[in-house]
């Protein structure tokens, strides 16, 4: 079976690399010399934007041999469908992997601009649904459905989207959801659905999945974790006829050696305030969740290496998920071939910066991949934890 | 200030290619697509000096965000409006969109909100919500996405939204929140627009004065517009053999002349009040061109003898 390699775009700016947290892509920082399209130009709005880097980055992306990439959707980000939608024609392979949540489009909306994206990129959407972490954000975006009825709703959105996609008439009365003889214009039909990688772990979400996945999406962990979380999801999914597919997002430092890799995570560690070390609690989730797996007492970056080469401080290094891989080019292809053997046909990746290691993991990691092939020689998997 | 000329975006049209016969070789399936099609309109509008382009919220067309965000990344001065109507996403989501699209394009985009459906439209889009209610839905819409746009920390809680602590950080909050087109002459319309409006769109049967007239009392400054199809050609004779030969035997949906007729007819309108013209032509891309070759400059001339 195929795997599908998607490179993410940062939609929140970039940092230059990981051993500073100082944003200089885009106009996310006060502009500083260094700052890369920031829209100003000797002091005058000069027309560029952000997107400007995006588009780089896509490009880089398509040429380095990845499918597409996954488009974030945060409070403070841009928006992905106004990016994939702005980039469609200049790029020519990418697959814009769109992040929303259900609750902020009616269906009816979605299909239609799905459908005209569809059209503008040639099929080329796919879709990251995100039914919500709840609390504070969800009443910022105006959403005040609770957790589990925000999975229930994102069933009855897709059922209601997958209802007009062949142009209808579709009837539906709903929880959610009413129409009456809706569907798309004879125009738009017959456009690929797009393939839905769907995120969350709890039993609600789980259960949502298995109606309408196509790929399971989850952050990286550390593999034993990981591997049960898939387990629970073949089992809730086995109710309802569907085999579960799954993709794993991880963020990868490689390097030709492992101790470049390593120097590199030295090199940022270096910069951070030690007090976040102390803090038993942190202050996000990816940070008390990686502390979960973490035994001890952290005296140095290589105690956050939870299994070989599966390093929990990216959190520190960047704004985002905690756990990632570190090492050499191939001990990073070897791991990713281990998650393949566990399951996984479906990987974003990502490196800070996006646009160089774009081109680094697909020059460098990518060729190194085996996938269901032989194993590589058992000398070289043998962990590496504590080397200098 | 709104764009004083503008096309209407067609986005009815499939835009797929007609086929040519076997025998002659066809590169294009395959590297082009029914979107190059209404990017070229969009370049057409550009090159030929329009202020803008209009995507009008259709049900049986495109999408227009979609079409929008293409259409601004096409262009560097095209004002581009998108049309939609309240229930397609929620104020927060549509102001976010736009906040983005906004950052693209150096504050390009414009919204045409579109209150008013035919009931069985707004059911087939999931809306049942009827009367004078999708005005006051509307009022909250545009409060909400203006309250977030301008506001760190804006909380409100309506009739139809609420919104805790919401609110953009910069740069999203950095820019112009998009000009607002509104349309419709009963008193609901009318109210809100004097509320929101910066442009006003009528059409040719809106009774003109009477809004233009209430609209002034309120106070609020809004531009004009007149949304009016055109058929235009060197003299009225070949326009409307034109005419003739398009709808058979029926009256021609616009404005139809030589292009000193319709730029006359234009400058009546203008000395009732309008200050923008959201035309319609098609085809799009050549009619683009014959308009901006021919037409705009007959009303640029009486734009400067007027001033």
């Amino acid at each position: 079976m195929p795997v599908d390699i998607y490179w993410r775009i940062g939609t929140h700016g970039d940092q230059p690399s990981l051993r500073r947290r100082v944003s200089s892509r885009g106009e996310w920082a006060p502009v500083v010399p260094g700052s890369l399209a920031p829209g100003i130009r000797d002091g005058v709005r000069d027309g560029y934007s952000y997107l400007e880097h995006m588009a780089d980055v896509a490009r880089a992306s398509e040429l380095a041999g990845f499918v597409g990439g996954l488009l974030p959707s945060f409070p403070n980000t841009d928006d992905p469908w106004a990016a994939a939608a702005s980039l469609a024609r200049e790029t020519t392979t990418y697959r814009f992997m769109v992040a929303f949540q259900p609750g902020f489009l009616h269906p009816v909306q979605a299909a239609r601009m799905s459908a005209s994206l569809q059209r503008a990129t040639g099929g080329r959407l796919v879709y990251n649904i995100i039914s919500g972490g709840g609390g504070p954000a969800q009443l910022w975006w105006g959403d005040k459905v609770a957790h589990d009825d925000r999975y229930a709703r994102t069933s009855e959105f897709l059922d209601v989207l997958k209802g007009v996609w062949e142009g209808g008439p579709f009837r539906h009365d709903g929880r959610f959801y009413r129409v009456e003889d809706a569907g798309l214009p004879d125009h738009l039909t017959g456009q690929p659905f797009p393939e839905i990688y769907f995120s969350g772990s709890s039993p609600a979400a789980i259960a949502a999945a298995g109606r309408h996945a196509d790929r399971y999406l989850s952050w990286l962990e550390p593999f034993a974790p990981l591997a049960e979380k898939f387990a629970q999801v073949r089992e809730h999914s086995a109710a309802t006829g569907r085999t579960p597919r799954f993709a794993v997002r991880i963020d990868v430092l490689a390097r030709e050696t492992e101790e470049a890799a390593w120097d590199e995570i030295r090199r940022g560690w270096d910069n951070i305030d030690p007090s976040v070390l102390e803090d038993a609690t942190g202050d996000s989730i990816g940070w008390q969740r990686s502390r979960s797996f973490v035994t001890g007492r952290i005296t140095g970056y290589r105690d956050l290496e939870v299994q070989p080469n599966v390093w929990g401080g990216f959190h520190l290094l960047r704004g985002g998920p905690a756990f990632g891989l570190v090492g050499s080019y191939r001990q990073v292809a070897e791991r990713l071939d281990e998650l393949v053997a566990l399951g996984v046909d479906a990987f974003i990746l990502a490196g800070v910066p996006h646009l160089e290691e774009a081109l680094r993991v697909g020059d460098h990691v990518l060729p190194l991949l085996r996938g269901h092939g032989p194993r590589p020689e058992p000398s070289l998997t043998t962990a590496t934890k504590g080397n200098p | 200030m709104a764009a004083g000329v503008l096309i209407t975006v067609p986005t009815r049209e499939r835009g797929e290619h007609r086929p040519l016969p076997g025998f002659v070789t066809d590169l294009r399936p395959g590297a082009y697509g029914p979107y190059d099609r209404l990017a070229q309109v969009g370049r057409a509008a550009e090159i030929a000096g329009l202020g803008g382009a209009v995507v009008p919220f259709d049900p049986v067309g495109e999408e227009s965000w979609v079409v929008a965000s293409g259409l601004l990344r096409g262009t560097r001065f095209l004002r581009v409006v998108a049309g939609f109507h309240p229930g397609v996403a929620t104020p927060v989501y549509a102001a976010k969109v736009s906040a983005s699209l906004q950052r693209f394009s150096a504050d390009r985009l414009a919204w045409h909100l579109t209150v008013e459906l035919d009931r069985s439209v707004a059911r087939a889009q999931g809306d049942f919500l009827e009367g004078p209610d999708r005005y006051a839905r509307a009022d909250e819409f545009l409060t909400v996405a203006k309250g977030v746009w301008r506001e760190e920390g804006f909380t409100f809680e309506g009739r139809f939204y609420d919104v805790l602590n919401g609110g953009f950080e910069p740069p999203l909050s950095g820019g112009a929140f998009p000009e607002v087109y509104l349309s419709g002459t009963s008193p609901e319309a009318l109210a809100l627009s004097a509320r929101h409006a910066d442009v006003h769109v009528f059409t040719l049967d809106d009774d003109l004065d009477a809004a233009v007239a209430e609209l002034d009392a309120s106070g609020r400054d809004i531009t004009y517009a007149l949304s009016v199809p055109v058929l235009v050609r060197e003299d009225d004779d070949e326009a409307w053999d034109e005419a003739r030969r398009r709808w058979i035997a029926a009256d021609p949906p616009g404005l139809v002349g030589s292009y000193a007729t319709v730029a006359a007819r234009l400058r009546e309108y203008r000395e009732r009040g309008i200050g923008a013209f959201v035309l319609d032509a098609r085809p799009a891309v050549e009619e683009t061109y014959r308009l901006g070759e021919h037409l705009l400059p007959l009303l640029e001339k009486e734009a400067a003898h007027a001033g």
